[in-house]
C-alpha cells in the first residue's frame, strides 16, 4: 500500500460511472422528496454540487473518464428522438412540419440577431444561434417518461424536438462551412470537412438503419430480448464509429433513429422501450452536464444569457400558440408545448467544443455556458409544469 | 316503476366501442379526449362519445329499418373519424380487447359515472378496458322485449362465435376465442336476465333491487342481453367489436331476422330449464368458437355450434326474404361455412410475425381502411 494516497487515486471509468450514479440517485430523490423538482434538476443539481464548480468532489478528470457513459446515454436519446420523426405522419401532418420549421428558422434568426447585438461576429454568432435552435432530446424523453404523459401536446413536442435537432445540427454544419468560406485560408479543406462531418454522420446513421431493419427481420418479432441487445448493441457501435471517423455522432444517432422508423419494413424495428431499460446511463449524463455547468459565466454574462433564454422560449411559445388550431390543439396546448420545448440540449457542450476554434473565447462561449446554466436548470422544470397543465401526466 | 317506450318493431341500432391505440407502438393511448376535441370542431351530428378509459371511444349509429343505411351511416362515421385520427397519428381498431395491454396502465375517463363506478369496482372498472358491439332491437312493448330477452338468450354462443376477436389478453394467447366476456364476468350484476314472465314482473324485480340499495338503474345491470325501457329496445351486449367495419352489420341483420321469428312465432316458452345450460353453452363458445359443442335443455341433446348455426339460418331464409336481407343471410351462410373468425385472424398474424404490435396494427389498418365486403 506504500504510495498509495487518497489525493493520487485517479478514478478508472467504472468508478467516475458509479460515483455519478450513486450522488445523481440520492439528489434526485432529495430533489423530489424536498423540493418536489423533477428528477432530472435533482441529477443536474447534485452534479452541480459536487462538480468542479462546487464541492469539487468530482472533477475534471473524473467527468472525462465517465464521458463514454455520458455519450452513450446522449446517443439512446438522440436514437429515440429520431425514431419520433415519422415522416409517414408529417407527409399528411404538414402542420406539424411547417411549425416545427418555422419556429426553428425564426429562433435561429432572432438568436442571431441578438448575439449580433452583443458584439459577435457572424460566425460565432450562427453557430450559437444554430445551438439554440435545439431542444434537449434527453430532457424532453426524461420528463415523459417520469410523467407518464400521453397526449397530443407530448406527441408533438418529443416529434418537434426531433425535428428542431435535426434542423440546429443541419444550421451548425452550414455555420461551420460559412466560417470556412469565411476565415480560412483554405476554405476548399474546410468545406471538405465539414460536408464529410454530416453526410458521413448521415450515411452512417442511415446504414446502421438499414442494418438494424434487417436484423431484426431476422431475429423475428418472438426474439424480443435479443432485438432490444442488438439495437443497443448498434447504438453503442455507431456512438464509438461515429467518433472514430470524427464524425457527428449526434447526427449519426438522429438519422439512425429516424432510419429504423421510415425505412421500409422499418416497424420490424421493436419499440424499444431502450429509455426506461438505459435509465442509469440518463442519471449519469444528467449527473455530468450539472457538473459542466459553470455558474461563474453566469455572473459575468447574465444580460446576454438572459435575452438568449427570454427570446429563444418567447419565439417557441409565440409560434406554437398562433399555430395552435393548424395543429389540432387548443391554444393553451399551443403555448404549453411552446413553453415545454424550453430545456437546451446537454449536447451543446459537445457542439460548442467543436465550435470552440471559430468562437472569441470570452462572450461567445461565456454566454452560451451562462444560458445553459439558467435553462438545463428551470427548462425541465417548466417541460414538466407544462405537460402536467396540458392534462397529459399521470400524476 | 320503469315506462317501456314503445319503439317500431324491428328497427336497429348498434354501437361500437373502439381501440384508440398509439401509431408507434400500438400499445392503447389517451388519445379519447385529443380526438373528440378535434371531431367537435366539425358540424357532423353523429353519436360519438367516450367510454371508460380513455384508451377508448364509442360510436352509435341511428335508428335504421335496414342495415345497408346502416353501413353507409358507418362508413361516414368512420370517415370523420379515420380524418381526425389521422391528423393525430391515432390508430383505431376493432377487437374485443387489446391484446397486449396492461389493465393499470389505463386512465379512467373524466366523468362522474365512470369515477363512481371507478369508486365501486376497484380495479375491475381499468381491467373493463375492453371493446364490444351493442345491437339494439326496437319492441312494440316491454312485454315483448321480455320475451325476445330470453328468445336471444339461446342464441348468444352463435353471436359470440360471429364477433369473437380477442383471443390475446395482457398479452398472452388465452386459447379462447374472446377473452373479453371473462371481464365482463367479475361483476357482480353480470349475466343474464332472472326468469320474469312479463314487463310488470321485471319492474317487481328492478323495485326490489332498487329498494335494496343494489341498483339505481338500468345501466347497473351488466346482463349478457337487456331490456333498454327509455329506447323501447331489446339491446345485445354479448358481441365483440367485430375487426372490419360491415361485420356489425350482418350481426345487427341476424338479430333482426331471429327478433323477427320471435314476434311471427308469438314466441313464449320462457322456461328455467333455460338457464341451465346459459353460461355452459357461453364458455363453449368463448372457448372454442365454431367447434363449441352446445346443450340444449329442451331437447335433451348435444349439438355442435356449427350445425346449430346453419340450422338456425335455414330456418331464418323467409324471414331474410321478408326483411329484404337475402344479402347478409348469404354472407352469414358463407361466414359460418368458412369457419370465417376473427380470432383466428388475429392469431394467424401472430404466428407470421411474432409481434403483437404487428397484430394491433394490421387490425388497425383492417378497421380504419378495409372496404365493406372485402374482409
Amino acid at each position: 500500500m506504500d504510495g498509495l494516497s487518497w489525493h493520487t487515486l485517479s478514478f478508472n471509468p467504472l468508478a467516475a460511472f458509479g460515483l455519478l450514479l450513486l450522488l445523481g440517485a440520492i439528489g434526485g430523490q432529495v430533489a423530489t422528496r424536498v423540493a418536489r423538482l423533477p428528477g432530472v434538476t435533482g441529477y443536474l443539481l447534485a452534479g452541480l454540487v459536487i462538480g468542479p464548480a462546487g464541492l469539487g468532489l468530482v472533477g475534471n478528470q473524473a467527468l472525462s473518464q465517465a464521458s463514454l457513459f455520458v455519450e452513450l446515454a446522449l446517443g439512446l436519446a438522440l436514437f429515440e428522438i429520431g425514431r419520433r420523426i415519422d415522416l409517414h405522419w408529417l407527409r399528411r401532418e404538414t402542420a406539424l412540419l411547417s411549425t416545427s420549421a418555422l419556429t426553428s428558422l425564426l429562433i435561429f434568426v432572432a438568436l442571431y440577431a441578438l448575439l449580433l447585438s452583443f458584439g459577435l461576429k457572424p460566425v460565432g454568432a450562427a453557430l450559437l444561434a444554430a445551438i439554440g435552435v435545439a431542444t434537449s432530446p434527453a430532457v424532453i424523453l426524461e420528463i415523459v417518461r417520469e410523467t407518464r404523459a400521453e397526449g397530443q401536446v407530448s406527441e408533438r413536442l418529443a416529434t418537434a424536438t426531433g425535428l428542431n435537432t435535426l434542423f440546429a445540427l443541419m444550421a451548425f454544419g452550414l455555420a461551420l462551412a460559412y466560417s470556412g468560406v469565411a476565415d480560412s485560408a483554405a476554405p476548399g479543406d474546410k468545406l471538405l470537412s465539414t460536408a464529410w462531418l454530416m453526410l458521413g454522420s448521415a450515411a452512417l446513421g442511415l446504414v446502421a438503419g438499414m442494418a438494424a431493419i434487417r436484423l431484426n427481420a431476422w431475429l423475428g418479432g418472438g426474439e424480443r430480448r435479443a432485438q432490444q441487445v442488438l439495437l443497443f448493441a448498434l447504438i453503442a457501435l455507431v456512438v464509438g464509429v461515429a467518433e472514430l471517423l470524427e464524425t457527428l455522432p449526434a447526427m449519426a444517432l438522429l438519422v439512425f433513429g429516424m432510419a429504423s422508423q421510415n425505412l421500409r419494413r422499418g416497424q420490424t424495428v421493436a419499440e424499444p422501450d431502450l429509455l426506461s431499460r438505459s435509465h442509469i446511463f440518463f442519471v449519469a449524463f444528467f449527473v455530468a452536464s450539472g457538473a459542466l455547468l459553470s455558474p461563474a459565466s453566469l455572473s459575468m454574462y447574465w444580460p446576454v444569457a438572459l435575452l438568449y433564454v427570454l427570446v429563444r422560449l418567447g419565439v417557441s411559445v409565440a409560434c406554437w400558440l398562433a399555430a395552435a388550431r393548424f395543429n389540432g390543439l387548443s391554444l393553451k396546448q399551443g403555448a404549453l408545448l411552446g413553453l415545454a420545448a424550453m430545456p437546451l440540449s446537454g449536447g451543446a457542450f459537445t457542439l460548442l467544443l467543436l465550435a470552440s476554434p471559430m468562437l472569441e473565447a470570452g462572450v461567445a462561449t461565456g454566454a452560451l455556458l451562462a444560458a445553459l446554466c439558467i435553462l438545463e436548470l428551470i427548462g425541465p422544470v417548466m417541460t414538466r409544469l407544462s405537460l402536467r397543465l396540458s392534462g397529459e401526466t399521470r400524476e | 316503476m320503469l315506462e317501456f317506450s314503445n319503439s317500431e318493431p324491428l328497427t336497429l341500432g348498434v354501437e361500437l366501442e373502439l381501440m384508440i391505440v398509439n401509431r408507434r407502438h400500438y400499445n392503447l393511448t389517451r388519445g379519447s379526449d385529443d380526438l373528440l376535441a378535434l371531431i367537435g370542431r366539425e358540424q357532423h351530428g353523429f353519436d360519438i362519445k367516450p367510454e371508460i378509459t380513455q384508451g377508448m371511444i364509442e360510436i352509435g349509429t341511428a335508428v335504421h329499418r335496414d342495415t345497408r343505411a346502416m353501413l353507409a351511416e358507418l362508413l361516414a362515421i368512420r370517415a370523420l373519424l379515420v380524418k381526425s385520427a389521422e391528423k393525430l397519428n391515432l390508430g383505431l381498431s376493432g377487437g374485443g380487447s387489446h391484446p397486449f395491454q396492461h389493465w393499470s396502465d389505463q386512465r379512467i375517463y373524466p366523468k362522474e359515472r365512470y369515477r363512481l363506478v371507478s369508486e365501486l369496482y376497484g380495479y375491475l372498472a381499468k381491467q373493463f378496458t375492453v371493446y364490444g358491439q351493442h345491437i339494439h332491437i326496437g319492441c312494440p312493448n316491454g312485454d315483448v322485449a321480455v320475451r325476445l330477452t330470453h328468445y336471444l338468450a339461446r342464441y348468444i354462443p352463435h353471436f359470440i362465435a360471429l364477433s369473437a376477436s380477442s383471443p390475446f389478453h395482457q398479452g398472452v394467447d388465452t386459447l379462447f376465442q374472446t377473452s373479453r366476456l371473462t371481464s365482463v364476468n367479475a361483476f357482480p350484476l353480470s349475466g343474464s336476465m332472472p326468469m320474469v314472465k312479463n314487463w310488470d314482473e321485471f319492474n317487481d324485480y328492478f323495485a326490489r333491487m332498487a329498494h335494496l340499495g343494489i341498483v339505481e338503474s338500468m345501466k347497473d345491470f351488466y346482463w349478457d342481453i337487456r331490456p333498454k325501457p327509455e329506447y323501447g329496445t331489446v339491446e345485445i351486449r354479448i358481441c365483440d367489436t367485430p375487426l372490419a367495419i360491415d361485420t356489425p352489420v350482418l350481426l345487427a341483420a341476424y338479430a333482426q331476422m331471429l327478433a323477427r321469428r320471435c314476434f311471427e312465432e308469438d314466441w313464449n316458452d320462457i322456461h328455467p330449464d333455460r338457464q341451465l345450460t346459459y353460461s355452459y353453452n357461453r364458455f363453449q363458445a368463448c372457448r372454442f368458437g365454431y367447434d363449441a359443442v352446445l346443450v340444449d335443455a329442451a331437447s335433451q341433446r348435444q349439438t355442435s355450434l356449427l350445425e346449430d348455426m346453419l340450422e338456425t339460418l335455414n330456418a331464418l331464409t323467409p324471414h331474410a326474404i321478408a326483411l329484404g336481407a337475402e344479402s347478409e343471410h348469404a354472407q352469414l351462410r358463407e361466414r359460418v361455412l368458412k369457419r370465417n373468425i376473427d380470432s383466428q385472424w388475429l392469431r394467424d398474424i401472430h404466428a407470421d410475425s411474432g409481434s403483437l404490435s404487428d397484430v394491433v396494427q394490421q387490425a388497425s389498418e383492417r378497421w380504419m381502411y378495409g372496404e365493406p365486403g372485402r374482409n
